[in-house]
């Protein structure tokens, strides 16, 4: 939890910063879509964060996204296969693929980076081709699954919780439980700290680790559904371009360690919302699109030397205290 | 005993990699010019101009090479000069970046026959420019919108990129138009500055970078911000379409006045439903059958086909509820779906 | 040889340096004159690195004074010492294996003019050092073709080229052939012509009567003999080394051990060379594991623990036999390891007690869907501090804050979390201090009297004669002895362990790291 003060001082300063030069950022409708951007990226950036918790890296995030958002709508709309089906299809792709993943990290002893960027070639090349790089989308026949993506839940007068927010919600209390109150989690954790001697403790290390790319390969998966749902226009050359790099930023802003380890789902979700309300400040600000990336950058290094620096007054401190007793 | 089995999958991969470009490569049949066709990136419109090519590459007995760059500029100089490796008879190209690529440009003039299409680069040495004036179509937009919303309202404008001349231009002409000013493309507005006259208000103009999601995301944030807003121009392909789908979300299709640029079908199926006003449509075949035409004829060494102004003009046409009919039927012919 | 000056080459006074927990050196004095082979010798932890990394300028002293010439020097790093002619030759050679001969010799001072290295000087002044040390070799040559010992002798070339004045050594033969450190010795001794001291360290009691001029004996961090050559025999030095009182450190109560609980039989592993190994331990048995270092003890253990591959052999638990393919496995049939490195292998510093108590056992204790059973977690932290007494422990602190002592508990406690049938333990006491160590001596002893087999490995003697019903002595890979407890002396170890009574002449007069 100390890891994450810094970013959500960031989190509060831009929202109030914001709000006070543009009161329209509070209107219910930015509100929703700001919710909804939060809740797609926050979906991808649990995968990652899961990954990154064993020491590893999943470069293959925004070339899974594609890969989904060309199949699907291809099977669904051009094939026409059930939907029940196209699902299925999908979970067991996306299986193989995290399965692939963690084998070759595990057994074969490849370093994460490279494995996953040779996912990120090949499936954004997959897509590509069986595109033929045409534009892919659902029409509007399916407008009821889109709602997945697009929908609300009312709450007060206009303003309604969008779907992909209480996706995320529910999936990072799932994520969280997962990670701190199963065995599994608990193996994820200290082999992500240590995988040596969580080996040492009996653990099955490799399949951990494989379980890892799995969940990292299936949230990037599921998040491509909905925004290939969401976007409805899904351009497989350009469709999750650097998508790996958003869900990696988020994780490593809400706490995790590139060195594994450590890392709070909540802080993930803090996370993306972030990066999302600064996209959203940028744009609702007026300040040149061609700033945004300068701009992003710079908040998320405040953020994170704020964390660094906070932390080492607490270590400091601690420190002095077991000497002073 | 691991060095052993990288080394083994090195090996597997770089066999496969030689496999794979021995098949991918098409056999040379000998004698025939080769000429090449270089995008700017990939979409729809650019595979109407695969069509186009192929079909003049057919009916003017050359070989033809489209290639679509992922990746902008730095993709279109590894493609230009693969096609340069092959030795090829002519390449047309739609330059990203013009400005900077002169030297590009200048490696093609020296090797071969340079043309350009869909965007220009006047300043390079390329014989011919096979295309519509950018200029002309941007004001084409501006004319849509001002039949729509004679009253007078403001305007967001959204892009894919900003920088490459095309793009530029169209961007001006909206903007020129609205402002009622006179025909002079080198004029440029800034973006980050508010354009106004008596009736129109041009607030920003929002760059995506081909990002979708982004696209969208951007209409919304406008949506937020203007919540006064009247219009909203979308000038490159896929625009259009994500303008609808956040306006339609935030339900004020009945506010915002939606014009739009090239032929996506979703454009096409709203302007059918009255949700968008209009759009400025290139004819990308015509590109594509031009360019491999006039490659073909410089090729054989006849160059007669090099018009005097140097400029192949292929107009815009204005798509409206009127004809927007008789308009997907002609494109359905011509993909031939 | 020359005869020692009035005014030594090296003097050092008083040094003092404390660690915590323990009292690496005491007081040390020491005297190297010009052109001296002085040899330091004594049992592992007994200081002699401690103060080659002192000299060397790796660590700074406490207390006590280091003249060099008669100069005073403090030397707050490597560079100062090497500056002042003191070279450092490690055990683990410190070459580039890819770079030329000539390259490592001069790494870092190359003659060069305006960035560019003059190859022809490198080339002819590198000749002159190989030819001091007798190699002839191409100054082109890569390091990393050339044999070991030849690169040993690249390391003392290196050492000259820098003006060094006095030599450190150590271990310098641990990796060489008989014929090699023949040829390393006759360097020593042409070097000792040229004046050069030489400060040799080695566990090799012959080779140390054969060059030493000197021999000093360190025993727990102070001098315990000071030999001149003329004294200097096996016996005198062995006789320096040991002499604990042994029954001082822990007294135990022997149990008659029960029925065999687990038998290696016809063990081979990647190293055998003659004999494979069997042996089996009883219930309630503490069965000793000595030798020398590179014996094989810690990889019998691994391949005990499933964490390496026998190449064939039996292991049986409890009479069944059991398939060692991870420490999943061998943790499964009911066989627990407390690993040589804590930091590394036992514990997962940055979590806190509980978690590190608990995941061994979290295989079979959880609840449905995998759930966490926080009530026993509770129950079995509470359990294990107060049974062996681990302090310092907060919900929320990381066993990285914990002392060494009492995270080597942790580290127990979590295998009493599953009362495996046998329990291997290596260096359970190392870096831990004297109070942690008899606590530890006490947990072990009750283990054993609750019916755990116990295999402990320990490189302090005293430790194995104290705790040990049977002491397993390894030599080479292969078990070449099996003492009782009432047979155990320092003394037997040794002999068993150094090969004294077995046919082996590379490790005939080796001694030291005994147990």
């Amino acid at each position: 939890m100390k890891k994450i003060f810094g970013i959500l001082g960031v989190f509060v300063a831009v929202f109030v910063l914001t709000a006070i030069l543009e009161p329209n950022f509070l209107t219910a409708y930015n509100l929703q879509n700001t919710l909804r951007w939060t809740g797609l990226f926050g979906i991808i950036s649990i995968g990652a964060a899961f990954v990154i918790i064993t020491g590893g890296i999943d470069l293959s995030t925004g070339s899974v996204i594609a890969l989904v958002g060309v199949l699907v709508p291809m099977l669904l709309v051009d094939v026409g296969m059930s939907l029940v089906l196209v699902l299925l299809i999908l979970f067991g792709v996306l299986l193989v693929m995290g399965i692939f993943h963690g084998v070759l990290v595990t057994k074969l002893n490849l370093q994460p980076f490279v494995v996953t960027l040779c996912g990120l070639l090949v499936y954004r090349g997959l897509a590509r081709w069986l595109a033929g790089d045409q534009t892919q989308g659902f029409g509007s026949a399916f407008d009821g699954l889109r709602q997945l993506a697009i929908g609300r839940i009312p709450i007060v007068g206009d303003f309604g919780l969008p779907i992909p927010f209480v996706i995320l919600i529910v999936l990072a209390l799932l994520s969280a439980g997962f990670l701190h109150n199963t065995v599994w989690g608990r193996y994820l954790l200290a082999l992500g700290y240590n995988e040596e001697a969580a080996r040492f403790s009996g653990i099955n290390t490799s399949r951990m680790i494989t379980v890892a790319y799995v969940i990292g390969v299936m949230t990037a998966g599921f998040g491509g559904l909905l925004f290939s749902l969401d976007v409805n226009s899904i351009q497989p050359a350009v469709h999750g371009n650097f998508y790996e790099l958003y869900a990696i930023a988020a994780a490593v802003l809400g706490g995790c360690s590139l060195r594994g380890g450590e890392g709070s789902i909540f802080g993930v979700v803090i996370g993306a919302a972030v990066l999302r309300l600064l996209y959203n400040a940028i744009n609702i600000l007026g300040i040149p699109t061609q700033l945004e990336f300068a701009i992003i950058g710079t908040v998320i290094l405040v953020g994170v030397s704020t964390d660094e620096i906070v932390r080492r007054l607490a270590a400091r401190h601690e420190l002095k205290t077991t000497r002073d007793t | 005993m691991l060095q052993q089995t990288s080394y083994y999958v090195h090996c597997a991969v770089i066999g496969f990699l030689v496999l794979f470009l021995a098949a991918c490569r098409t056999s040379d049949e000998a004698d025939r010019p080769e000429v090449g066709f270089v995008t700017n990136g990939i979409a729809s419109f650019w595979t109407i101009a695969d069509r186009g090519a192929n079909a003049a590459a057919e009916a003017f007995d050359v070989d033809v090479s489209v290639m679509m760059p992922p990746d902008g500029p730095s993709g279109q100089s590894r493609m230009v000069q693969s096609l340069l490796a092959r030795g090829v008879d002519g390449i047309a190209i739609s330059p990203s970046d013009p400005a900077n690529q002169a030297g590009l440009l200048n490696e093609i003039a020296q090797n071969t026959y340079l043309i350009t299409h869909d965007s220009d680069a006047p300043e390079s040495q390329r014989l011919v420019y096979v295309g519509m004036d950018n200029y002309e179509a941007g004001r084409m937009c501006g004319q849509l919108l001002k039949e729509a919303m004679p009253e007078g309202g403001e305007v967001v404008l959204f892009i894919g990129l900003l920088g490459q001349l095309n793009a530029d231009l169209r961007r001006q002409g909206v903007i020129d138009e609205l402002m009622d000013r006179s025909h002079d493309n080198s004029r440029r507005d800034p973006v980050d500055r508010v354009v106004a006259n008596e009736r129109y208000t041009v607030l920003d103009t929002r760059v995506d970078q081909f990002d979708f999601a982004r696209a969208k995301g951007q209409v919304e944030d406008a949506l937020a911000r203007y919540p006064e807003l009247d219009a909203m121009v979308g000038l490159f392909v896929y625009n259009p379409p994500q303008i609808l789908e956040a306006v339609r979300e935030a339900g004020k299709l009945n506010q915002i006045t939606i014009v739009g640029f090239d032929e996506d079908d979703v454009t096409l199926q709203a302007i059918r439903d009255g949700e968008i006003v209009g759009t400025v449509v290139q004819n990308p075949y015509r590109y594509g059958y031009e360019s491999v035409r006039v490659l073909a004829s410089l090729a054989r060494g006849d160059q007669s086909v090099i018009p005097e102004n140097q400029f192949i003009d292929i107009p815009a046409r204005r798509i409206t509820a009127d004809n927007v009919d008789v308009f997907e039927a002609e494109l359905r012919d011509l993909i031939g779906n | 040889m020359r005869v020692p000056g009035e005014m030594p080459l090296l003097e050092v006074q008083g040094i003092t340096k404390r660690f915590p927990g323990t009292l690496a050196l005491d007081s040390v004095d020491l005297r190297v004159g010009y052109g001296e082979v002085v040899a330091v010798i004594g049992e592992n932890g007994a200081g002699k690195s401690t103060l080659m990394n002192i000299l060397a300028g790796v660590l700074l002293p406490d207390e006590g004074t280091i003249h060099l010439d008669g100069q005073i020097q403090q030397f707050a790093s490597v560079k100062q010492a090497h500056a002042a002619g003191i070279a450092l030759i490690h055990q683990e050679l410190s070459l580039l294996p890819n770079l030329s001969v000539a390259a490592n010799l001069y790494l870092g001072r190359e003659p060069a003019r305006a960035g560019w290295i003059n190859k022809e000087t490198l080339r002819t002044q590198a000749l002159r050092y190989l030819e001091r040390v007798g190699l002839k070799c191409d100054p082109q040559t890569l390091v990393a073709t050339l044999p070991i010992g030849q690169r040993q002798l690249v390391e003392v070339a290196r050492a000259l080229a820098s003006n060094a004045r006095l030599l450190i050594m150590d271990e310098p033969t641990s990796s060489l052939a008989e014929e090699e450190a023949e040829v390393l010795f006759d360097v020593i001794r042409e070097l000792q012509e040229r004046g050069v001291s030489i400060l040799y360290v080695s566990h090799r009691l012959r080779e140390v009567m054969s060059i030493a001029d000197r021999v000093v004996v360190l025993r727990d961090g102070q001098v315990t003999g000071r030999l001149a050559q003329e004294s200097v025999t096996r016996d005198e030095m062995v006789r320096c080394m040991i002499g604990r009182n042994v029954s001082r450190i822990y007294t135990r109560k022997r149990n008659e051990p029960g029925p065999v609980v687990m038998r290696v039989e016809r063990l081979v592993t990647r190293n055998t060379k003659k004999r494979s190994l069997s042996f089996c331990l009883r219930k309630g048995e503490i069965v000793g594991l000595a030798g020398l270092v590179g014996s094989g003890r810690t990889e019998l253990l691994r391949i005990l623990f499933g964490v390496d591959m026998p190449k064939s052999g039996l292991v049986t638990v409890a009479g069944r036999p059991v398939e060692l393919k991870s420490p999943r496995h061998a943790i499964a049939a009911g066989i627990a390891l407390v690993p040589e490195d804590r930091a590394m292998q036992g514990l997962i510093l940055e979590m806190s007690t509980q978690p590190n108590l608990s995941l061994g056992a979290l295989y079979r204790h959880y609840l449905g869907w995998k759930l966490l059973d926080r009530a026993w977690e509770n129950d079995v932290t509470k359990k294990m501090v107060s049974q062996l007494n681990i302090q310092g422990v907060q919900a929320s602190k990381p066993t990285r804050h914990l002392s060494g002592g009492n995270q080597q508990k942790v580290v127990l406690g979590k295998w009493l979390t599953l009362h495996p049938h046998v329990l291997l333990l290596d260096e359970p006491t190392r870096g831990i201090d004297v109070g942690a160590k008899q606590e530890t001596y006490k947990a072990i002893d009750e283990l054993a009297a609750r019916g755990m087999a116990i295999l402990l490995v320990s490189s302090e003697s005293d430790e194995i004669i104290a705790l040990s019903d049977r002491v397993l002595v390894m030599q080479d890979h292969t078990i070449v002895g099996d003492l009782d407890h009432t047979e155990l002396t320092e003394r037997a170890l040794m002999q068993l362990a150094t090969g004294s009574t077995h046919e082996s002449p590379i490790e005939e007069e080796s001694i030291g790291e005994v147990a």
